[in-house]
């Protein structure tokens, strides 16, 4: 009797717990799920310019092997995805560094540190816009009053992925150092008074013993990145939509460009699901190099 | 002896300038900004620029009378507004039942959306909300906004609710509570801190968030962040007025930043890191 009674009481619970995720999982599926399942079957689909659908097959896909543009994206979104992790990463960990030997931390210093990402990316842009503007701009004359050349930094071709790069680092690396700090305040201290004992130079400390043990948490800080910097976005959108030319045309912009400027929402859709495989890919690979550096 | 303190003192010295510099470096362009923002206009494109000038508020006058910013500020508020509280009234509930349960696939679920770029749900939500007259309403705004604020909330309350011990579920279900009894009136107290630095970060993205509302709002509710754009337009040569509408759109995000700034990294890191 009491027994059924309990069973009873845990069904109960069972349906009620399901009933607390339940908004929040139709939203989801309603949202996202039902969506992506959509985006896979328009990608098997072509729009006329009158906006009339038909099948048509692995189309959209053969047409991104041949597509130039394609390759190209793919090409800026790898070059800016490498040249950003890399500068947050060592920039990054130096800063936690610096802000780990800084031991107290007052509020007001963190909020500082913390300002650059917590501003609109597109924020960020119109600000860069301005100072890096290459006749008026306050870049280009600190540059000159150093002596050194100045740069045509966005409109230039070939400085437009670096200084991209360089926008987000400027928002990013607070970021990455915060989370690198909360790896280095939990270090257990006694590893460190052991190779104080030892007589290691700091440098050694740091390269055979803080680095290693810090791994994980820089890999954790890679992931958080990567995502955000493969489907990058934003910044490029509000400083040179891609341009100059085709020089800052990453996967994210070309795949919506292609859906909302052209209105060819069938290829759209079948760049995008390729861009979201990369992501995933990449997600995996790094989750993969977290679990073989984990302590 | 001495020796090891003057080192000492040195690599301190030589930490702090390292600390002032990497300060310099993330301050400067943000006040470079808000400086421009208080010049006259024809200061603002001064070449060799200015550092000394005597402030003004034309910019932010220009900008309320040439362009509709207080509406788009209201739009950007209704939308933030909205998707925030979307996202705690779903993921609220939805965290509870996660750390009580510890069936962890509906909160991995919505991650996706952190992962997927947004370009991928924007090009069928275009075609459905055009096929139902959508586009363009608050409503498709703010779900799509709570698509960004609902993976927030529930990671940031995940650690907060694993944190109340069981024993206090337990305690009230034998005086017969139910569980929705006990998430509202027990554990929701338990973690008020928790849920408002997951509302302040909700606020944050969902109000720097550009992609949706560029494609999905109109003229009548474009957002602040969506009408950056125009202000770029039209203030090609107007740095000043740009840079006003910037530091305005940046102001509310910087401001609950601050408030919460000792909470924010172990939410940011969607709780990968404990802070």
């Amino acid at each position: 009797m009491s027994d059924t009674a309990a069973t009873l009481t845990q069904d109960r619970q069972k349906l009620e717990m399901a009933a607390l995720s339940a908004p929040a999982v139709i939203f989801t599926v309603g949202m996202i799920a039902f969506p992506v399942v959509y985006t896979i079957w328009l990608g098997f689909q072509t729009f006329s310019s009158t906006g009339k659908q038909s099948f048509a097959g692995l189309a959209n896909y053969l047409k991104l092997i041949s597509d130039v543009e394609f390759w190209h994206g793919l090409w800026i979104t790898i070059a800016l995805f490498v040249l950003s992790l890399v500068l947050q990463l060592v920039f990054g960990v130096w800063l936690a560094l610096v802000l780990f030997n800084a031991k107290r931390l007052p509020g007001i210093v963190r909020s500082l540190f913390i300002s650059p990402f917590m501003m609109p990316p597109v924020v960020a842009g119109m600000m860069w816009l301005v100072i890096l503007d290459p006749s008026l701009g306050a870049a280009n004359y600190i540059l000159q009053s150093l002596g050194l050349p100045p740069s045509d930094w966005l409109a230039s071709p070939t400085w437009v992925i670096p200084t991209v790069a360089l926008i987000d680092s400027w928002q990013w690396t607070p970021y990455v150092a915060l989370i690198v700090l909360g790896g280095l305040q939990s270090l257990p201290p006694s590893v460190y008074e052991a190779a104080q004992i030892d007589g290691a130079s700091p440098f050694k400390t740091f390269q055979r013993i803080t680095l290693p043990l810090l791994l994980p948490t820089i890999v954790t800080a890679a992931i958080l990145r990567s995502v955000d910097l493969l489907r990058f976005f934003d910044i490029i959108y509000i400083t040179t939509q891609g341009g100059p030319g085709n020089a800052s045309n990453t996967l994210n912009i070309y795949g919506f460009r292609v859906g909302f400027e052209f209105f060819n929402i069938g290829y759209a859709s079948a760049l995008m699901l390729t861009l979201t495989a990369i992501v995933f890919g990449a997600v995996l690979a790094f989750n993969r190099l977290r679990g073989a550096v984990a302590w | 002896m001495n020796d090891a303190a003057n080192t000492d003192r040195w690599i301190r010295w030589l930490n702090t300038l390292q600390l002032v510099l990497a300060g310099v470096v993330i301050m400067a362009p943000t006040v470079w900004m808000v400086l421009s923002s208080f010049k006259p206009s024809f200061e603002v494109t001064a070449y060799p620029p200015t550092m000394i000038f005597s402030p003004t508020l034309e910019n932010y006058v220009a900008l309320t009378k040439t362009t509709p910013f207080l509406s788009y500020a209201l739009n950007s508020l209704i939308v933030t507004v909205g998707s925030t509280a979307l996202g705690l009234l779903f993921g609220i509930p939805a965290a509870f039942a996660v750390s009580w349960t510890r069936i962890s696939w509906p909160a991995i679920l919505t991650l996706a959306a952190r992962m997927a770029p947004g370009t991928l749900f924007l090009l069928p939500w275009y075609v459905m909300f055009r096929q139902i007259g959508m586009i363009g309403s608050y409503t498709a705004l703010i779900l799509s906004h709570a698509v960004i604020t609902l993976p927030i909330v529930i990671w940031v309350l995940l650690p907060s609710f694993d944190g109340i011990p069981r024993s206090v579920f337990e305690a009230a279900q034998v005086d017969g509570c139910s569980v929705t009894r006990i998430l509202w009136r027990i554990a929701l107290p338990l973690v008020a801190s928790g849920v408002a630095v997951s509302a302040i970060l909700a606020f944050v993205f969902s109000w720097n968030y550009f992609l949706f509302a560029l494609v999905l709002s109109n003229g009548d509710t474009k957002t602040l962040i969506a009408a950056a754009f125009n202000f770029i337009g039209e203030g090609s040569t107007q740095w000043g007025a740009l840079m006003a509408a910037a530091t305005l759109i940046a102001l509310p995000p910087l401001v609950l930043a601050a408030l919460v700034q000792r909470w924010l990294v172990s939410g940011l890191t969607l709780g990968a890191v404990k802070g």
